[in-house]
């Protein structure tokens, strides 16, 4: 959270998992939601419901399949924000 | 009025009424459909199908994840007079080795000739090696073909409907098979007036997943077979925001939904008061609670929180019930009821009776009577029916009862004895009502989902610094309250214990998405051991409990 080069996004998605999960954590980019930050599949959908609220962004079925780290993300997150015409854009 | 026909003739019946079904899709696109359009659909998919050269019976994996798609697949399968094999799509975020295994496993173990999926899933699977080599079909080309059936494929009654596989395990899906005699005796039991007591104007609405029994019996099929309208959602969109499913159920003035226990907790936890002004709730008149735990505690706090709504509490109907009885085994009318009984008598000599002088209460929630046809009976170890108030195996008999595990002799003779289907829940009758007051006591059930202690153990064998087959997982029914995962791990010397602790969460949320609750290290030779070597988990567990385990 200290990072001086982390953008808003980074940041804030940050912020959105520190306050969501059930026990202190510290996650940089590199950290795995699952593995490293004990997110269970129910907190990941709570948290990309929390992410297309505070974006404005609509996060499609099986775009984050793939997706393990905080940094991969926060990546697609940017993505979506720059496709969407929303005021967060 | 009798409902015993397949799937397909329900359908062919619905397709009659001006009834049909509203989807809602994780992104809250709306997709509406009559029950006649429906059926057009499902011949057209069902041409598609037969045309390939499928025969009936055969099986056929449904990997869909939109709930509309998926609905039109079933059908179209379903038409074709073909098996379907509902599938978990892939979840969200870093799941996907998990969803490949498990469905890859599925498929194999099911024989399916064919994989009706969507263009995103496909290279998901096609990936996965697998002993079959199933054909891989996309929806939206079979809706593209032109030759569409007459009318569903008829099939007789005993005919096969559905093979469910059981949830979680990660080892050996075992597959349920389910004829369309079950599946139509189990929803009129469900529809009939020792179930929702079905009637004019009622409308489902269920964020339950399709792949599972709750959702496809309860809530799809039973809608059909009214036939009645429904409004079936996301499971997706219900995870990101459960206000969606109260908005559902307000707006479209829905009467009956069912949802497991966390459910309530989540509304209740993540539905904003100001919300609350904004929903209408009181046509709700069936709120059903089951597949996993109902904590008194939980449904309370529901019912006082959403009361300004509109809630009732009275609406609450308890109901337990698992996949090899179709769904439904009891279901409890009159609202939520709690037997208080004394809990140290009721762990140590397996009675459910009044708390004594200065005894911990617990209580057990009251999931009611069985149905009509249907008989419910607790037994002992011999299978002598055991007196009221005394905890015994829950068994069940009637036409709900699975035809077996697909192409599993042993695991279906070690379920099924004499026509009585063994659940594997432990509980008691008191005034006839069914008290659910534990389960198997090797299965963990974390939000309706279900982890088997040996897969979970089998995949931390290779951990560097455990000792050879020195793990033990369980859980620990904590009754009122969410149950605690265990770990007992004996280490090998030079192991050092915060990284093999570190090791041990990680592996099991990687392969199985679940956090442990405790990791407790001991030494080699802790574990309770058979002569053969096998860890004993309950005793494990009951030493941990009584402070005995580290000696």
């Amino acid at each position: 959270m200290a990072n001086p080069t982390a953008d808003r996004f980074e940041h804030d998605t940050i912020d959105i998992l520190v306050r969501l999960s059930r026990r202190p954590i510290e996650p940089t980019p590199e950290k795995e939601l699952m593995a490293d930050l004990g997110f269970d599949s129910l907190q990941i959908l709570e948290f990309v419901g929390e992410l297309e609220d505070h974006f404005n962004i609509s996060v499609p079925l099986n775009s984050l399949t793939h997706v393990r780290t905080v940094g991969q993300i926060v990546d697609e997150v940017r993505k979506l924000a720059a496709a969407e015409p929303g005021p967060s854009a | 009025m009798s409902i015993d026909r397949t799937i397909g003739d329900a359908l062919r019946r619905a397709a009659e009424s001006p009834f049909g079904l509203r989807f809602i899709e994780h992104d809250g696109r709306m997709v509406v459909v009559t029950y006649r359009e429906l059926l057009a659909q499902a011949c057209v998919v069902g041409g598609a199908l037969r045309a390939a050269g499928y025969q009936p019976g055969d099986r056929v994996a449904l990997v869909v994840p939109e709930v509309s798609a998926f609905v039109t697949a079933f059908f179209g399968i379903i038409a074709a007079g073909l098996v379907p094999v509902p599938l978990c799509p892939p979840a969200q975020a870093g799941d996907v080795a998990t969803f490949t295994r498990q469905s890859t496993h599925i498929i194999d173990a099911s024989r399916a000739v064919a994989v009706l999926t969507t263009a995103d899933v496909e290279p998901l699977l096609t990936t996965a090696s697998g002993s079959v080599s199933p054909k891989f079909h996309r929806l939206d080309t079979l809706l593209a073909t032109n030759t569409p059936l007459a009318e569903p494929t008829p099939l007789p009654l005993d005919a096969v409907a559905l093979l469910q596989f059981t949830s979680g395990s990660t080892a050996l899906p075992k597959g349920v098979v389910l004829s369309h005699g079950n599946i139509s005796a189990n929803v009129r039991a469900i529809l009939g007036p020792s179930g929702l007591d079905a009637r004019e104007g009622d409308v489902a609405v269920s964020w339950l997943p399709l792949y599972h029994d709750m959702g496809l019996i309860g809530m799809l099929l039973s809608s059909l077979y009214a036939p009645a309208d429904a409004v079936l959602m996301s499971p997706v969109l219900f995870l990101k925001r459960p206000s969606a499913w109260l908005d559902a159920i307000s707006t479209y003035g829905g009467t009956v939904s069912f949802a497991p226990n966390f459910a309530y907790e989540l509304c209740r936890r993540r539905v904003k008061s100001s919300q609350l002004a904004a929903l209408d709730l009181s046509r709700w008149r069936v709120a059903g609670c089951g597949a996993e735990p109902i904590r008194p505690d939980t449904l309370m706090q529901f019912a006082e929180y959403f009361a300004p709504a509109g809630f009732a509490a009275s609406s609450f109907l308890p109901s337990y019930g698992l996949a090899e009885h179709a769904l439904a085994v009891t279901f409890a009318h009159g609202g939520l009821q709690v037997d208080v009984v004394d809990a140290e008598r009721l762990v140590r000599e397996s009675v459910a009776m009044p708390v004594a002088e200065g005894g911990t209460p617990v209580r057990v929630v009251r999931c009611g009577t069985t149905f009509p046809e249907h008989e419910l009976r607790i037994v002992d170890e011999a299978f002598a029916t055991l007196p009221e108030r005394h905890v015994g195996a829950i068994v069940a008999r009637g036409p709900s009862v699975m035809q077996g595990y697909f192409e599993q002799p042993d695991a279906t003779a070690a379920t099924l004895h004499d026509g009585w289907l063994l659940t594997g829940d432990l509980g008691y009758l008191a005034d006839g009502a069914l008290y659910v007051c534990g389960r198997s006591k090797d299965l963990i059930i974390r939000q309706g989902r279900k982890y088997h202690p040996p897969d979970l153990e089998a995949s931390l064998a290779d951990l560097q610094g455990v000792a050879i087959s020195g793990v033990v997982v369980f859980g620990v029914d904590r009754l009122e309250s969410a149950d605690e995962v265990v770990a007992v791990v004996e280490t090998r010397a030079g192991g050092r214990g915060a990284e093999v602790e570190d090791a041990i969460r990680r592996r099991v949320r990687e392969t199985a998405g679940l956090e442990i609750d405790r990791v407790v290290l001991t030494a080699p030779g802790t574990i309770p051991r058979t002569t053969s070597g096998k860890v004993r988990r309950s005793e494990t567990r009951d030493r941990l409990e009584a402070g005995t385990l580290v000696r």
